[in-house]
């Protein structure tokens, strides 16, 4: 595992505080920096009626991140645990 | 019962697949697009296998356009079926319910199901080989699986192996935690030694020539 996804895991294990939203999204533009996509990627599900984005292009989850408490915990389930 | 919505990029991604993949040999009634509606979902109960994609709650399952089809106070007639729902937390109330009423046997997911799709592929989402495949092939190999005749506990195997494989292999980081996230959710209900008559496999011109791209709008 890169360095940068260790620390996004790491900012993804505190509780969604504006301070832990704003750290974990300063590590997703760090690994976005190391691993920069070629295309278009894009995070779904297939969730419905959900308080976060069910399509969210992986270069504007940070800023996802710190807007959307919501959103945390949705990244936190799948990245952080 | 194929339900294919093509709405926004999380179904078409999906159904992308199952179009390229699972429709050429799947029998009607098969709901693709504006058809995945509520109306004819309940009215065409023929067939033993209901494969599904959609947004979906824990008691909700959607059509196009997110239209509720199914919910758990109103089941369709599902006795005998096999049911396979690619969508969100179905596993929670909707799959134990539908087993309740009878189907027998159900596949689906207890939390979100996640991946990552290339969102410049909207037209073609079965040539997304790089980002969606990794996630939505073994589901298709799964549903596959089933209209082999196989049980559906060979099927949800061949799904956890799947994704175990191409999870051991990723080197995408957050494709590969999306690919885990989903092991750990995903879920057999009901008798895992159902199957369903086999199918004859897909015909040689459908294996070699995909199908034309898709020209619907994708909702923002």
């Amino acid at each position: 595992m890169s360095e940068e996804f260790e620390r996004l895991k790491e900012a993804l294990r505190e509780a969604p505080t504006p301070e832990a939203r704003k750290a974990a999204a300063e590590a997703m533009r760090r690994y976005l920096a190391s691993h920069p996509p070629k295309s278009k990627p894009t995070l779904v599900s297939l969730g419905y009626k959900k308080p976060y984005p069910t399509a969210i292009k992986v270069e504007d989850i940070p800023g996802e991140l710190e807007q959307n408490p919501e959103f945390f915990k949705h990244l936190q389930k799948i990245v952080g645990t | 019962m194929l339900t294919l919505p093509l709405h926004d990029l999380p179904v078409r991604s999906a159904s992308g697949f199952l179009i390229r993949h699972v429709l050429p040999r799947s029998f009607p009634p098969q709901l693709l697009g504006p058809a995945d509606r509520r109306e004819p979902f309940r009215i065409l109960t023929i067939g033993d296998t209901i494969i599904g994609v959609g947004h979906g709650s824990a008691s909700e399952f959607c059509g196009h356009y997110d239209q509720v089809i199914m919910d758990t106070l109103l089941i369709p007639d599902v006795r005998g079926k096999v049911v396979v729902l690619i969508s969100c937390e179905t596993a929670q109330a909707l799959g134990p319910k539908l087993v309740e009423k009878g189907a027998a046997s159900y596949i689906g997911f207890k939390e979100d199901f996640v991946w990552v799709m290339d969102a410049d592929l909207a037209s073609t989402p079965w040539a997304d080989f790089e980002y969606a495949a990794p996630v939505i092939m073994p589901v298709t190999n799964c549903v596959n699986a089933v209209l082999d005749g196989k049980t559906t506990g060979e099927a949800f195997g061949n799904l956890i192996e799947g994704l175990s494989e191409n999870a051991e292999v990723e080197e995408d980081e957050l494709v590969k935690s999306c690919i885990e996230f989903n092991i750990s959710n995903a879920v057999l209900l009901g008798d895992e030694n159902a199957r369903v008559r086999a199918r004859p496999p897909m015909l040689l011109p459908f294996r070699l020539i995909p199908p034309p791209p898709i020209l619907l709008p994708v909702r923002a």
